[in-house]
């Protein structure tokens, strides 16, 4: 029998996105409900807290990168170990919009899984007057993609909790299938891929 | 003392020294002095350390190396804890990078003799092996390096410098050839600096008499400053940097303060957003307790208690109040919740891990297994008693009963609308209790499994293990206890009298009419079985539920092979007396095909159902006592038959139907006319059964079923019993055929009586039919009529046997013709040798006719009456005699030789074969 108080569990979140999408701008939102005006760029932010998802208490692990081409050559390393993605763009920025289609086929590239938990995230609504990008274009990529597509602004803090918390639930889903016996990780994720292939 | 500083969040995380980090949590400090520590990767940084709100400090790393943890120290909190950490690493500095300690080198001024100086050294702008390094992104980790050469560093002019790290780092990607042409570049350059020192003076005497020129000038110029500015020179540079010094905070004051204002507002408007959190709290706990989203409840309340846990202001204290009442509602919310009627496991768990986050005390988990518990119980009890009402209210109303044959049959009529009312209760009870079983307890099982092994988050009090045994065997006991208790009572009767009691009381009555409801109730448990097996139960719990399968498997055999019996014994009423003819066995009634038919029917229901084990089940035949107790059944099944076909034959109904044959049998060939219309056949089939055939042709009919039960179907079911696997059924089968036989002959001595007597009745009489005298006898013409009419008789009885069965005829006529003998012998002895010449004459042809008719049924007994009776008459004095006998004999034989062929061997091939051997 395990021990009752063992280490929650650990879920690692990664924000990726162009510069000035608002990653740092939701994960801080979500940390400590603050909204920051001024745009710093961001390097590589780590943050970490417990959360309580579904009754269960859980640590949360959110890695803020940079949307700065400057920073692209690291991203690799850092996307190795993200087991969940918030992909941000901003509607009111069509090239941020654009540019998901890179994220997203380098973090498939790296991760190797075409299931991996992950979330296009339109942020900014609150800046409806401004939007560039047709919320129909947006929901259509994320259908393309077989991920969900949420809006959020963090600035009036509207579905930022939705979005990290649906992304832990996939995360969580995830590992419990993983875990399933049998079921080793490694090979299950060659097999994943290869039946996608099978069928196309 | 305050909560201690926790810090959740660093940016960037990682960076060389110098860098600017910011780093977030929580309860960093109340105000900058209230901040006393902090240390990034084990390096104080404290001093460049700016304190911006209590969730926010600005500081710049220190040189430490490697990932670490960032520990803020304040006053009001103590020493904190991190859940996140910075990696500091040294970077290759070179003039492109930005660095925070970068050393600003100026560029060399103009030379004043115009030529080209010296630049200090030629490190890192050039390889030293002069290999272009350009496009080359990745890099050697660094950590890597670090573990490689502990205490070293790539850096050329360093005391530490290690070649191989210096390759590492700059040369990893770098191929063979290319590092062994760098390493000649090295040396040539080498070597050219070595030899190259003198002419090196040479080539620059100028610049070096320039040195020493200007080194002179340099002195001179020296001596000029100290004669004017006296001994210190540096007082009026330092008067003048503390002059900029105040210049520049003039300067920026302003701005400063304006910073520090700004600061302030925004602390402010934090404090007020947490403010509006705090005092909007109540009412958004109600509404997400509206919604249902208690996760976002506790989630508010943690941090509420976080915040303002400990404050001292009576106006959240007020607040703090209120949420705390709202947080017990919740709590007593849940807990009702949690007792209510169990809902999903899923949705429990979720309940739980709320009270327990809730910090609600005693042991929620627990209580919702027992309620669980409870709740199972209280559901089998209910089920129980509302059928135990239903089936005592059906035995009230009579008719309702679950009597009607035809929905028996039938196993379970769906489409029939009003089937409910005739399923008996019982049956219903088994189907809703194994539903229950099957539903609820999983659920059950699996809270208690998550409770175990701690994926509630709560801890285990040590007794709870056995508790919890103790309820999963009693929920199963209970579910055992209530199945027997309706379905077999008699496997109570050990269980004290108080649990027994509670396991319910029916009504003896109502078992009547559940035997064929059995297989289904049967089914209905395994599926119950099969769905604990699954969960892995202890097996402590599982064996209750197979003990309960294998008994009702026991009771359900038990139950068809009573059945069967009873159908068995059922079967006199069905008897039609069609005989039916097939090659070898004679004539026989449908009867053994029928019995074949319930005895086949009944073990396919068998097997079916019951003989079959299915998975973790004791097989049914293992144990000898079940063994033995079905080879009783079985025979009693058997013995039944045997008890039919003795009603059937010697039962007081089948004596009572008149026998128009023995009545009608003197004188007249009565048979002869009953056979002629085929009356025996057509009433047999007619709708007057009470009445059926003549009693001799159902005795034979029963002799010859007897026959055929014998030899044809008791080996057939001996095969059906191997078919169905049950152990070879040798005793049972033989006392059956020792039944059998003795039936066998009680019926045969009863025809044999029923025919022989008025046959050999009639003997006498017919004899002095006319007052005939053998002793005043004329010369005979031909035999007397008493021996055509003895013959005929014979004859019509032959027909009746060989109607029925040829076979038979061999077991009846040697006896007929045995009786026959003895009564001649014995008329012969009466007569006491009175006979005249012609009477002797007469009595030898006679007797001669006799014998020669029935030669071929004729037994030794037989012949030595015949025998006798020749002796009782006077022996035949002449040859004249002789031949008169003679000629009797031959024209007895010519005048009735049709009747004579009746007697004639079947076997044999023609008729003169019999002629030729008298
Ligand atoms: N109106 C509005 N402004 C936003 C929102 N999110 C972010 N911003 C602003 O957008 C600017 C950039 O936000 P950041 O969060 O720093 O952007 P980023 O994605 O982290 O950029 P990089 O770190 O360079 O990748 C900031 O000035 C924010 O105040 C939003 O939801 N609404
Ligand atoms: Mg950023």
């Amino acid at each position: 029998m395990k021990k009752p108080n063992q280490q929650p569990a650990l879920h690692k979140v990664i924000m990726v996105g162009s510069g000035g999408v608002g990653k740092s701008a939701l994960t801080l939102q979500f940390m400590y409900d603050e909204f920051v005006e001024d745009y710093e760029p961001t390097k590589a932010d780590s943050y970490r807290k417990k959360v309580v998802l579904d009754g269960e208490e859980v640590q949360i692990d959110i890695l803020d990168t940079a949307g700065q081409e400057d920073y692209a050559a690291i991203r690799d390393n850092y996307f190795r170990s993200g087991e969940g993605f918030l992909c941000v763009f901003s509607i009111t920025e069509d090239d941020s919009f654009q540019a998901t289609q890179e994220f997203r086929e380098q973090i498939l590239r790296v991760k190797n899984d075409e299931n991996i938990p992950f979330l296009l995230v339109g942020n900014k609504s609150d800046l409806g007057e401004k939007r560039k990008v047709p919320l129909s274009e947006a929901t259509g990529r994320a259908a393309q993609w077989g991920v969900p597509y949420v809006e959020t602004s963090a600035k009036t803090r509207a579905n930022v909790d939705k979005v990290f918390y649906d992304l832990m639930r996939e995360i969580r889903s995830r590992k419990m299938e993983d875990n399933k016996p049998g079921n080793s990780r490694g090979k299950d994720k060659s097999k994943r891929k290869k039946l996608k292939c099978v069928i196309l | 003392m305050g909560p201690p500083p926790i810090v959740t969040g660093v940016s960037p995380k990682e960076g060389p020294p110098g860098t600017r980090v910011t780093v977030r949590g929580e309860f960093l400090g109340k105000s900058p002095t209230d901040l006393c520590g902090l240390t990034i990767c084990g390096c104080d940084c404290l001093l460049s350390a700016e304190w911006k709100s209590s969730n926010k400090i600005i500081a710049r790393s220190g040189p430490g190396k490697g990932r670490g943890e960032i520990v803020v120290t304040t006053r009001s909190g103590g020493k904190g804890t991190s859940t996140v950490e910075f990696r500091g690493y040294h970077e290759m500095i070179g003039p492109m990078k930005e660095s925070a300690v970068w050393v600003e080198e100026a560029p060399l001024r103009k030379m004043w003799w115009g030529r080209r100086g010296l630049t200090p050294t030629t490190y890192q702008h050039d390889d030293p092996l002069g290999i272009s390094i350009e496009g080359v992104e990745q890099k050697f980790p660094e950590d890597g390096l670090h573990k490689l050469f502990p205490g070293g560093s790539g850096d050329l002019s360093s005391e530490n410098f290690a070649a191989g790290w210096f390759l590492l780092e700059r040369h990893h990607a770098t191929p063979f050839d290319d590092l062994r042409a760098g390493l000649a570049f090295l040396r040539r350059k080498v070597d050219g600096q070595k030899e190259g020192q003198l002419s090196f003076i040479k080539s620059n005497v100028g610049s070096v008499m320039e040195q020493l020129d200007t080194l002179a000038q340099l002195k001179e110029r020296f001596e000029e400053d100290v004669e004017k500015q006296g001994q210190d020179p540096t007082i009026r540079l330092e008067g003048a940097i503390k002059e900029s010094m105040s210049e520049a905070n003039k300067l920026f004051e302003e701005v400063l303060s304006r910073r520090e204002r700004a600061d302030a507002t925004r602390s402010a408007l934090a404090v007020l957003q947490r403010f509006r959190f705090l005092f909007g709290l109540p009412g958004a706990i109600e509404k997400n307790i509206k919604k249902g989203d208690y996760d976002a409840v506790i989630n508010d309340y943690a941090r509420v208690m976080n915040l303002f846990g400990n404050t001292d202001v009576p106006v959240f204290k007020k607040v703090l109040a209120e949420v705390e009442s709202r947080i017990v509602q919740l709590r007593d919310l849940l807990h009702r919740r949690l007792e209510e009627a169990p809902t999903s496991l899923e949705a429990q768990k979720k309940l739980i891990r709320n009270l327990v986050n809730l910090e609600v005390g005693g042991d929620p988990a627990w209580d919702a297994i027992s309620c669980h518990s409870r709740h199972l119980t209280a559901t089998m009890m209910q089920c129980k008693d509302s059928h135990i009402a239903q089936e005592q209210s059906a035995l009230e109303d009579g008719g309702k009963t679950p009597k009607s044959s035809k929905n028996k049959s039938t196993s379970v009529p769906n489409q029939n609308t009003d089937w409910q009312a005739c399923v008996p209760a019982r049956v219903l009870l088994t189907e809703e209790l194994a539903d229950a079983i099957s539903e609820r307890f999983p659920d059950f099982w699996k809270l208690g499994q998550a409770y175990f092994t701690g994926e509630l988050q709560v801890t285990v009090a040590p007794s709870r293990p056995q508790d919890f045994k103790k309820l999963v065997l009693a929920a199963i006991s209970l579910f055992s206890g209530l199945l027997r208790a309706a379905l077999m009572p008699h496997t109570l009767v050990r269980t004290p009298a108080a649990e027994r009691a509670s396991y319910g009381v029916w009504h003896s009555k109502g078992m009547e009419g559940l035997g064929p409801w059995l297989p289904h109730c049967l089914r209905a448990l395994r599926q119950a079985y099969s769905s604990l097996i699954r969960l892995d139960l202890p097996s402590e719990a599982l064996d209750i539920v197979a003990s309960l399968i294998f008994d009702l498997r026991l009771h359900c055999m038990s139950t068809l092979l009573k059945q069967a019996g009873e159908s068995v014994r059922q079967l006199h009423t069905q008897e039609t007396w069609n005989i039916q003819f097939d090659g070898e066995h004679g004539g026989i009634t449908h009867l053994p095909a029928e019995c074949e038919r319930v005895i086949a029917e009944a073990l396919q229901l068998a097997k079916d159902s019951v003989l079959l084990s299915e998975h973790r089940e004791t097989p049914l035949l293992e144990s000898e006592v079940v063994q033995r107790d079905l080879n009783n059944l079985i025979q009693n099944m058997l013995l039944g038959f045997v008890e039919v076909l003795d009603k059937l034959a010697l039962g007081s109904d089948a004596m009572a139907g008149d026998s128009p044959g023995v009545s009608q049998m003197i004188g007249s060939p009565a048979i002869y006319r009953v056979h002629g219309s085929d009356s025996v056949i057509d009433k047999g089939r007619g709708k007057d059964k009470e009445s059926g055939p003549a009693w001799e042709v159902r005795l034979l009919s029963v002799l010859s079923n007897i026959e055929y039960t014998r030899s044809v179907l008791l080996p057939r079911i001996a095969d059906l019993f191997a078919r169905y696997q049950l152990p070879a059924q040798v005793g049972p089968l033989a006392s059956v055929n020792k039944a059998l036989t003795e039936l066998d002959q009680r019926v045969l001595d009863a025809y044999l009586e029923q025919r022989s007597d008025p046959l050999v009745g009639t003997i006498e009489p017919s004899m002095y039919i006319g007052n005939f005298n053998w002793d005043a006898a004329l010369k005979p013409a031909d035999v007397r009529p008493y021996v055509k009419e003895l013959l005929t008789n014979l004859i019509s009885v032959h027909a009746e046997v060989h109607s029925i069965s040829p076979g038979l005829v061999w077991r009846v006529l040697p006896q007929l013709v045995e009786t026959v003998a003895e009564e001649l012998a014995r008329l012969m002895v009466c007569l006491d040798k009175k006979f005249n010449v012609h009477g002797t004459e007469q009595a030898c042809a006679d007797i001669a006719a006799i014998r020669e008719a029935v030669k071929v049924y004729s037994t030794p007994t037989a012949e030595a009456f015949f025998d006798e009776a020749l002796e009782a008459v006077p022996r035949l004095s002449d040859a004249q005699g002789k031949r008169n006998v003679e000629s009797v004999l031959n024209n007895f034989r010519s005048r009735m030789k049709l009747q004579l062929m009746c007697f004639r061997d079947p076997k044999a091939p023609t008729v003169k074969n019999i002629s030729n051997s008298v």
